[in-house]
This record gives C-alpha cells, sequence and structure tokens, in this order.
C-alpha cells in the first residue's frame, strides 16, 4: 500500500488560483469604513470554536485524517512570488527549547520548529498524509513492518548529508526523549533499520495501520542532524541552537526576547515554478505574551505578523485594518479536564454534575467568542469523519437541576468520596492561565455552581508553564499532577490514533503507555476501541470505534468541552502565503491549523 | 451647627472650611468612597457585584449605562458601578493596613533610631537599606507567589509589612532633627530617661511629619494594589478591586472601554485626592513645627 501520492487536476488548481484573485480583488477593493480587507476576507468560514482554557500543550488528543477545514482567506495568488523580504512574527509564548524529540511545545513553539526541521510527511488541505522529506513509503500486510525511502539530495544546516543512517541514529535519541518516548511507545515502534542507502525500514511490535501519522508529527517526524546526538552537550545545545534540514537556519536566540532565522541557502524545496524556497530571507520570532499587546504590536508595524488562540483576538484582528488574517477552525477545542484521582472528582456523578450545570454559550461570550466559535461535544469537529452524532447527543446540555441532582446524590452518599459528611458541600477547585478571557470563563462555572447551593468553587490561576506542569504526569507513572479541575485544549488535525492511545492510556502503567493521560481517567473496554481502532485504515470501521469510546468517555466525563478553537496567523497587508503553502507533489498542504505557520513558503505579494 | 455638635466635629467643620477650595473637593471625595466602601451592603438597589445576569436572562455582556446599570456591565455582565463600590473596600482596606503598619511599626522603629543613634542605629538602618534596595514591586512579586494563598487579609499584610523600611526612614530623618533641638536637650539636661523624652518629645514631634507622608504613601499603595491586580496577584475573582477589574476588562477593549474607564478614573481622582490632601496636611504640619 503507498500513502504517498495523489495528484489531482490542473483544474481544481486553476479553481483555487481564479477564487484567491477574486479575494485579493475583494480584500483590496473596498477602503471604505464599513467593510475593512481584513472584515471582508475573513468572513469566509468562521464558524465553530470557542476557547477554553488555554492551555494548549501537546495535546492530547488529536484529530482526524481526513478533515482539517481550513479556512480563511486572503492570499494573493502564488503566481511565482519572488525571494526576499523579512518577516517577524509575534508568538504567544516562548518556546521552553527547539527540540522536537524533548522539549513541551505547542502552536508558537512549533512554528519555530516547523522552519528549522522538516518532517517526514506532511498533511494535505484533506488532512490525509503525503510525503514530505521522505518520497514514499509502504507496509507489510499486517502493518508492521514500514519500508520508507528518502529524499535524495538533502543536507542539514551543518552540511552533513541526510540518509537512513540518520533516521537510525535519530532513533536512539527518540528513545530517550521526553516527548518522543512515549510516542515511539504508543506507536508500538520497536526497531529502526537502514536497508539502503535512503531506505529505512520501521518494525512494530504489533499492529499500527496508521503509523504514517506518527511521521507527520514533531516528536518522532522532524528530522535533525546526526550530529546533535552525538553526547549530552550537544543535546543540550540543541535547545537554542538546533540543526535541521528546514528552510530557515537559526541566526541568533535570545530566549524571551527574539530568535533570529535566515534563509537556508541550500534548502532542497523548489516551488511550482522553479523557484528555490523559502521566499523570505529571514524570519524572527519574538515571544508577545499579551494578546492585545501582540496585536497592538502587528497593527502598529513592530511585527509583521502574529498568531493567536484566542477568540477575543480573533474579533480584535477583524475589527483592524490593513491586516490579512489566517483563520482556522478544526478539531482543536476548549474545554477542561477532571483529575480522577482526586476527590470529589474520582466519583463520576460530581463530573457529570458539575458539566450538566454548566453553560457553553454563555462560557464561550464570556471567552469573547459570540459568533466565532460554537459549542462543541467531543474530540472532532462535525467536518472530520471521525464525528459522531450519538456522541453530540448524549454530551450533556445545561441543565441545573439535572446537574444538581446528580451532585446532590453524591453529597448524600454516606460512601462519598471526600470523607465529608452526608449533606455537606463539596469543595472544588478550578484553575486557568491567568489571561482575562479565560478569568471570565471561570466565573462563568463559579457562579452556575455555587447557583446550586451544593458547591464551594475556588478559582485560582497559574502561569501557562505551569499550569501544564501541574497536570503532567511521570511517565512511569508514579506521579499524577497535582491538578484538580483544570482547563485544557483538546484536539488536533492529526490523525487521532496516536494521540488518543497516550492520551488515555492507563496513566499507571510503567511503560509510559498512559504518560499524557492528563485526566489520569481509564476504562479498558473504552480503551480496548482506541487501540482496536489503530489495526485498520477503514476510516469508516475506525469511526465507529471512536464512537463506541465517545459514548463511554461521556459517560464517565473526565474531559469536557466549551467550544471550538478558533484561530488565527494575522499579517501585514502584502505577507501572504501561509493558506497556499505546496507539497512536493504540487498539492496543498493543511495551511495553518492551530495557527502553526509553515513560514518557508510565506512571501510578500508585489506591489 | 454650632452649639449642637461635639467640639471636635466643629474643630473638623473650621479645617474642613478653611482648606483651599481643590482640597475641599479632594476631601469631600475620599470622604466619599470610603463611606460608600463601609456602607455598601446597606446602599439600596446596589447591585450584588459577583451577579451575572446573563447566566439567568436578566443582563447583557458588555451593556452601556443605562438606569438599570448606571456605569453599564462588564463582560460577564456584572454592574459596574456595584464592583467599583465594593472594589473601594479592597484599595482602600490595602492602602489603610499599609499606612497603619507603616506608621505604627515604621515610625516607631526609625524615631527610635533617630534618637538612640550609635550602633544601633548603623545596624538597623543598613538592614533596611538592604530591603530597599531592591525594587518594590519585584520583593512584593516574590512575597505573595512565595505565599501561595492571595486573600485580602494576606495582599493587605504584606504589602503593610514591606512599607515599614520607609516610614522608618522619613522618621528617622526627623528625630534626627527633633533630638538636637532644644527642648530635648533640656529634658536631657534634667536628667529625664531616654524613653521618657522618646514618647513624650520625639515621637509627637515626628508624628504629623509620618502622617503627612502616609497619606501621600496611601496614594502609592493604592496604585500597588491596582499593579498586583493588573498583574493577577492580588485578591483573586471574583472579588473586585479597581486593577482586577481593569485587567479583567483590557480582554475587550476594543468593543467596550468603559469597563477600563471608570475604574480607572477612581484611581486618578483617589490617588490625586490623596496627594493634595497629603500636600495641604504636610505644608500644615511642617508650619506648625517650625513654629515651636
Amino acid at each position: 500500500m503507498n500513502m504517498t501520492l495523489r495528484k489531482r487536476g490542473t483544474g481544481m488548481r486553476l479553481t483555487a488560483v481564479l477564487l484567491a484573485a477574486v479575494m485579493v480583488a475583494t480584500a483590496c477593493g473596498s477602503d471604505s469604513d464599513d467593510t475593512s480587507p481584513s472584515a471582508t476576507t475573513v468572513a469566509t468560514e468562521t464558524t465553530a470554536a470557542p476557547e477554553a482554557p488555554e492551555t494548549t500543550t501537546a495535546p492530547t488528543t488529536e484529530a482526524p485524517a481526513t478533515t482539517a477545514t481550513p479556512t480563511t482567506t486572503t492570499e494573493a495568488p502564488p503566481v511565482g512570488p519572488a525571494q526576499g523580504g523579512d518577516a517577524s512574527v509575534g508568538l504567544e509564548a516562548e518556546a521552553p527549547g527547539l527540540r522536537p524529540w524533548e522539549d513541551t511545545c505547542s502552536s508558537p513553539c512549533y512554528n519555530m520548529m516547523a522552519a528549522v526541521f522538516d518532517k517526514l510527511f506532511e498533511q494535505y488541505a484533506d488532512g490525509s498524509y503525503g510525503a514530505f522529506l521522505a518520497e514514499s513509503i509502504s507496509a507489510n500486510d499486517d502493518f508492521t513492518v514500514w519500508t520508507m525511502n528518502l529524499r535524495p539530495d538533502v543536507v542539514f544546516h551543518d552540511g552533513s548529508e541526510l540518509t537512513a543512517q540518520t533516521i537510525v541514529d535519530m532513533f536512539v535519541v527518540h528513545q530517550t526523549g521526553a516527548q518522543s518516548a512515549g510516542v515511539i511507545a504508543s506507536s508500538k515502534l520497536i526497531n529502526v533499520e537502514a536497508t539502503g542507502d535512503l531506505e529505512v525500514t520501521y518494525t512494530l511490535s504489533g499492529t499500527n495501520a496508521i503509523f504514517v501519522a506518527n511521521l507527520s508529527r514533531a516528536p518522532i517526524g522532524m528530522v535533525f542532524a546526526p550530529s546533535t546526538g552525538a553526547d549530552e552537550d550537544a543535546v543540550t545545545a540543541a535547545a537554542n541552537a538546533p540543526i535541521g534540514t528546514g528552510p530557515f537556519m537559526v541566526d541568533s536566540r535570545d530566549v524571551d526576547n527574539k530568535t533570529v532565522m535566515v534563509r537556508n541557502p541550500n534548502y532542497w524545496m523548489s516551488d511550482s515554478f522553479g523557484t528555490q524556497l523559502p521566499y523570505l530571507d529571514s524570519v524572527t520570532f519574538h515571544p508577545i505574551p499579551d494578546e492585545g499587546t501582540r496585536l497592538s504590536s502587528l497593527a502598529s508595524g513592530t511585527v509583521t505578523a502574529m498568531q493567536s488562540l484566542r477568540q477575543a483576538s480573533i474579533r480584535d484582528a477583524r475589527d483592524t485594518e490593513g491586516l490579512w488574517l489566517f483563520e482556522h477552525q478544526g478539531n482543536n477545542t476548549g474545554g477542561g479536564m477532571f483529575n480522577v484521582t482526586v476527590a470529589p472528582y474520582d466519583d463520576a456523578r460530581v463530573r457529570k454534575g458539575l458539566i450538566t450545570m454548566s453553560n457553553q454559550a454563555a462560557t464561550i461570550e464570556a471567552l469573547g467568542g459570540e459568533g466565532i466559535s460554537l459549542p462543541t461535544t467531543q474530540l472532532f469537529a462535525s467536518e472530520s469523519p471521525f464525528y459522531s452524532e450519538a456522541i453530540a447527543a448524549a454530551y450533556p446540555t445545561h441543565d441545573m437541576a439535572a446537574g444538581s441532582a446528580l451532585v446532590q446524590e453524591y453529597i448524600d452518599d454516606p460512601d462519598r468520596s471526600d470523607g465529608l459528611a452526608v449533606g455537606e458541600k463539596i469543595s472544588v477547585t478550578l484553575s486557568c492561565p491567568p489571561d482575562p478571557t479565560l478569568i471570565a470563563a471561570m466565573q462563568v462555572s463559579q457562579v452556575l455552581w455555587e447557583a446550586s447551593g451544593l458547591v464551594d468553587v475556588e478559582l485560582t490561576g497559574f502561569d501557562q508553564a505551569t499550569h501544564i506542569g501541574m497536570a503532567v504526569g511521570a511517565a512511569d507513572g508514579t506521579f499524577i499532577g497535582t491538578h484538580d479541575i483544570h482547563c485544557w485544549r483538546w484536539g488536533s488535525e492529526d490523525d487521532p490514533a496516536a494521540g488518543m492511545l497516550s492520551g488515555f492510556g492507563d496513566p499507571f502503567d510503567p511503560s509510559g503507555a498512559g504518560a499524557l493521560n492528563f485526566s489520569n481517567w481509564y476504562d479498558e473496554e473504552a480503551y480496548g476501541y482506541v487501540v482496536e481502532a489503530t489495526l485498520t485504515d477503514d476510516v469508516a470501521e475506525r469511526a465507529a470505534l471512536y464512537e463506541k469510546f465517545g459514548l463511554i468517555m461521556v459517560e464517565a466525563m473526565p474531559i469536557y468541552f466549551s467550544g471550538g478553537t478558533a484561530t488565527v496567523i494575522a499579517t501585514a497587508e502584502g505577507l501572504g502565503g501561509l493558506d497556499s503553502w505546496e507539497m512536493p507533489d504540487g498539492e496543498a498542504g493543511i495551511g495553518h491549523p492551530s495557527a502553526e505557520g509553515r513560514w518557508s513558503q510565506a512571501y510578500w505579494a508585489a506591489e | 451647627m454650632s452649639s449642637f455638635l461635639p467640639s471636635w466635629i466643629r474643630t473638623m467643620f473650621r479645617v474642613f472650611w478653611a482648606m483651599p477650595l481643590v482640597t475641599k473637593l479632594c476631601t469631600f471625595w475620599l470622604t466619599t468612597i470610603i463611606l460608600a466602601a463601609i456602607f455598601a451592603d446597606f446602599i439600596p438597589k446596589l447591585a450584588d457585584p459577583s451577579y451575572q445576569g446573563f447566566l439567568f436572562g436578566t443582563d447583557v455582556t458588555n451593556d452601556g449605562q443605562s438606569l438599570h446599570h448606571w456605569l453599564g456591565t462588564d463582560n460577564n455582565s456584572r454592574d459596574i458601578l456595584s464592583r467599583l463600590i465594593y472594589g473601594t473596600r479592597v484599595s482602600l482596606t490595602v492602602a489603610v493596613t499599609a499606612v497603619a503598619f507603616g506608621t505604627f511599626f515604621g515610625g516607631l522603629l526609625g524615631s527610635f533610631v533617630g534618637y538612640v543613634r550609635g550602633r544601633r542605629e548603623a545596624a538597623i538602618m543598613a538592614s533596611i537599606d538592604v530591603i530597599l534596595a531592591f525594587p518594590a514591586l519585584v520583593l512584593l512579586l516574590t512575597v505573595v507567589t512565595l505565599l501561595g494563598k492571595r486573600n485580602l487579609l494576606v495582599i493587605s499584610l504584606v504589602v503593610g509589612v514591606l512599607a515599614i523600611p520607609y516610614y522608618a526612614r522619613v522618621s528617622r530623618a526627623n528625630a534626627l532633627a527633633v533630638s538636637r533641638r532644644e527642648f530635648v536637650a533640656a529634658a536631657r539636661a534634667i536628667g529625664t530617661k531616654d524613653r521618657t523624652i522618646l514618647w513624650r518629645e520625639v515621637i509627637p514631634n515626628v508624628m504629623p511629619t509620618v502622617l503627612a507622608f502616609a497619606l501621600v504613601s496611601a496614594a502609592v499603595t493604592v496604585v500597588l494594589e491596582g499593579t498586583l491586580a493588573f498583574l493577577g496577584l492580588s485578591v483573586q475573582p471574583p472579588t473586585p478591586s479597581w486593577g482586577v477589574m481593569i485587567n479583567a476588562a483590557r480582554a475587550d477593549l476594543r468593543i467596550n472601554i468603559w469597563p477600563v474607564i471608570w475604574p480607572s478614573l477612581m484611581l486618578v481622582f483617589t490617588v490625586y485626592s490623596l496627594n493634595n490632601v497629603g500636600d495641604w496636611f504636610r505644608i500644615r504640619t511642617a508650619h506648625k513645627t517650625a513654629a515651636l
């Protein structure tokens, strides 16, 4: 089975170009007060999504292989952009490090990593997988042995060549990486062998029909130079001076201030017009944590682009003239989780009762996402092939009486797990990072829960790194986090298999199978469906299995959802290419999910 | 009004009457917000500052000024006027606590070392200089973060304790001058004990200046609490304070600026009033001291 290349007709490309041209004409054609360019263009499709807590992190869960719904936008047609120009990008946070296998990464960090590293596989616009740094891949009948061929004549920033042995050397580093070790375990990868100069053979301990999805994710999919793993010092140095094959090379990095990357003159990829990539001479990343400041920096010209996962920022960016907006809504959704190892969250009646009392629409409004994001009920957006109407119907809707009844039942239970006397209120702690919109959303939950007269709510907030650290357990199951009810984001455009395996595995398993199970909820039957879904590449069959899993999870309610996450990369007028980047075969890439841009194909449109 | 009122109230009225117009207005402002904060629970029809009407279909978020909500509503549809008044409690509680701590402990400490001099003065002032060498805000952030709990009591105490060195310096400087005055020398000459001189002669003459400084530093404390709140390190939601309100509203600044404007105006008026009244008080007490 060859998972790689598919071709579409030139008609489709022509249509896309024409559509883009129309959009640009619309964007540039009106300067009147009532329609700013950005407002006009964006409108394309802004639906659903939400926001919720914020965190981000390495998203546990994941999303489907075929979905995506890149929304957006503006853009000049890709009529052979010229090389030149610089971009400076305001990010919502600094990257803790630039080692894909080691450093905890989220959207801002992936913007930087994608500029330095290429992945073996990337996703097409429809969410399926295609070869990028690899050239092809095929599997045996039971999906336990995968043979991959690498692209020839690719060199790293340090001049060394990409060979099959590079991938073998990477595997040595991957086995102890904080991010990669869990992926290796959940993907069942046990051996990597160079079976030719450019041919690599992956051997798995069991069937994994969507192994390619793992090779498209940062931890084991991004390719780094063999010298990186030479010794401990080299591994440490790679955090700030990574060496990849990517379109840009790190020129300087001043943590918490700026990271400057310059064009890789030996980059292997050219666009369909034969122009060598990247187009830009340099791209500089600035962490600007405050949402308002970041947008103001863009509006004032201090930076030429910014990314955001906040609904209020999207709302404000739409009202700012002179910007191009690249919006996206997919499977990523806001919400949160209960640490089910802590009383009273260890009782499903409490979890479900609280969520039934919650009000998704009000939460979204408090987050500033009214008219931007829609309530969500599961890990998949409605456009995903894995979306389930049955789960949507089963997810609790706002009902104070029903929610109160569930909590009351717990309170009246003589065996209640929190050890308090029958009839005493439960006490819960809700925590989100201290962003104003998240604080507003927390207060919505607080008022509703306390209105029941059954719950005392304490609100807390810690910076994002601390917030994530509280929920991240140890890989060997010896530490399961110190959180209570924690804001969190769920889902992505990746295939759900890999993320769900480690996101819902047994958190106490010393092998690390559940290392990314932040809620610590584990159900053997439900997890069995997740495992079973990796044994086939039939989408309908997998969807049915994920539905079974989801229905059990809705009953247990270890995690909850507010609304889908609308994201945006906003640029100064003229800086485009983020939604039209191409795979090596000329087909459209997935765009910019989760506000992660591929800056290699960004360009300044000619005036 | 004369004969029906106690003499101290009549004195207060006389003092008030003698103030310049701007100082009168400032005093009136401060009196009003202090009374409103104290008696907020008894103000008729004042909304619950945490009530989010949009959850129950009675209000909307980011609403403008109306008869129902004189200053509009915030992004959780809470009444801004109510939150301003209840928020005054937080700002003033922190300010009063800091002033009380500073005046009492800092005033006494500074007066003591300014009078006794010698090694004790050197040791205590060196310690104070070390504390003052740290940027105040950084020190405050560190202490609040380390303590973990962020309720009104903790914030007030932390700010109060950190205010002590500033008061100690001011009172020491004045105690040095007072200690050289003739009446102190005379008291020493007739064999009066140091403790008596300190309590009867030095501290009473140092305190007016410290109180004037207290009024000015109260203004600084109000701003400091606002800064902490803006950084998310003051009282926890949903307890309102002016800084908390400004911080919460900044996400919606582009669609509704009023939830930022009102608490900012409260801060400006209050800080200006404290400074103005403090200056007036300083000038007045400086004149009296010289008259001694």
